[in-house]
């Protein structure tokens, strides 16, 4: 495991006050904003980031952190000591098992049992009580899916990262594979519920349910909006001009969509209920655009040189 | 549970959560998302029969909410309005993906 200095993630000198250090954590989550962040690697920063100040904006983490980092460097291998925690005495300011997750396994070694995840501590506490019981919590977490999948159905092997208390009452973080049948029909934004699949229950409480938000992948061709589909159709220009029957491919198979007579590059073409399935299933929307073949023989050349004769075209007319 | 086990999730068509699902969910407190919600700061969260129901996109704006109050100490109001402007952001940023943009 590697050291991480937290302290330069946040680019503050190692004798920061709380208050520079709320500045520079302001002015970094303004940066990195997963939602507004033109930064490529974004989200991953603000991981970086938030766990960076989740220690360094707690006096007991930040305490705890400095005494345990003395001597060590960024991305030096890095082992606490057994118990090195016995001197200190943290109160319960917690993070979430949620925000857990997200953070680095280096965290969860040094602070898994510091005023942790609220939720394990919780629960903890409430075990011993006589006939208590309780239902498990449910845990959230996306899946990036590809569109096909709504379309055919498919078992997805999916990983998560969960904290789990161990019996030191340390909080750790586990890798948990699932394999998840997708329904036919999923759309973005969707929830897939599984019953069952979160926290465990207390004292024979029935475990929470684990809910995965669904999100697709981008795909070169296929652009999902709610259950509707759009793609670029590209056509020739005398399928454009004359009308024609085409063929467009589609995860569930091939459909024939025709195109009118006189349809225009940038027309959007609806088939309905050839989108993704579902009830009502979502439509098919063709973006259509014309597409010239290049005029790079003698042939195309005269093709082209007889039609500007012939057709007296001026597309910069306004009628 | 084996890990060649396979499980089958049942779809929310509607995709209703309750309160304390969505409490639970972005890490807040009953409580918080109450005062936020009689503040009129959730407009698409609806109250049926006494039950308060969420979409998946309140849910979004919920763990928006919260985090923007954190990482900057805004007033909620305040990251209500942040919320409504990526709102209309990620609106526009699907009008474009689907224009091919």
């Amino acid at each position: 495991m590697q050291f991480k200095d937290y302290y330069q993630t946040l680019g503050v000198a190692r004798d920061a006050s709380a208050e520079e250090i709320k500045k520079a954590f302001r002015k970094l989550a303004r940066k990195y904003h997963p939602d507004v962040s033109k930064e490529k690697d974004a989200e991953q920063r603000m991981k970086e980031i938030n766990e960076a100040y989740a220690v360094l904006s707690d006096p007991e983490r930040r305490a705890a952190y400095d005494q345990l980092g003395k001597g060590y460097r960024p991305g030096e291998e890095f082992r606490p000591p057994p118990d090195w925690d016995a001197g200190f005495e943290f109160s319960s300011h917690g993070f979430s098992p949620h925000e857990a997750a997200d953070f680095s396994d280096f965290f969860a070694q040094i602070f898994g049992g510091l005023g942790g995840a609220r939720g394990f501590r919780a629960a903890a506490g409430r075990t011993g009580g006589a006939g208590f019981r309780a239902q498990g919590e449910d845990h959230y977490a996306k899946v990036y899916l590809d569109v096909e999948d709504a379309f055919t159905g498919a078992t997805r092997q999916i990983s998560l990262r969960v904290p789990r208390q161990d019996e030191r009452g340390r909080v750790t973080l586990a890798s948990r594979t699932l394999n998840v049948k997708i329904p036919r029909g999923v759309h973005e934004g969707q929830i897939i519920r599984l019953a069952g699949q979160g926290s465990p229950g207390l004292g024979g409480g029935s475990p929470g349910d684990l809910l995965l938000e669904v999100h697709f992948k981008p795909h070169p061709r296929f652009r999902p909006e709610g259950r509707d589909l759009h793609m670029t159709l590209p056509v020739a220009p005398w399928e454009a001009a004359l009308g024609a029957v085409v063929s467009v491919d589609l995860p569930s198979g091939p459909v024939k969509v025709r195109i009118p007579e006189g349809t225009q590059s940038g027309k959007t073409l609806r088939v309905r209920g050839k989108g993704i399935p579902g009830e009502p299933p979502g439509d098919l929307l063709l973006q259509v655009q014309v597409v010239l073949p290049p005029a790079d023989s003698p042939k195309a050349r005269a093709f082209y040189e007889q039609m500007a004769r012939e057709l007296a075209f001026d597309p910069r007319r306004g009628d | 549970m084996s890990e060649d086990e396979i499980l089958v999730g049942s779809l929310l068509e509607d995709t209703w959560l309750t309160l304390e699902q969505v409490a639970a969910a972005c890490d807040v407190e009953v409580d918080w998302l109450l005062a936020h919600l009689n503040e009129g700061l959730f407009p698409q969260v609806a109250s049926v029969a006494g039950v308060w129901r969420f979409s998946t996109a309140a849910l979004t704006r919920a763990r928006r909410m919260r985090q923007i109050e954190r990482d900057f100490d805004a007033v909620p109001e305040l990251a209500a309005l942040v919320a409504d402007l990526l709102e209309e952001m990620d609106a526009l940023r699907t009008r474009l993906r689907c224009r091919g943009g």
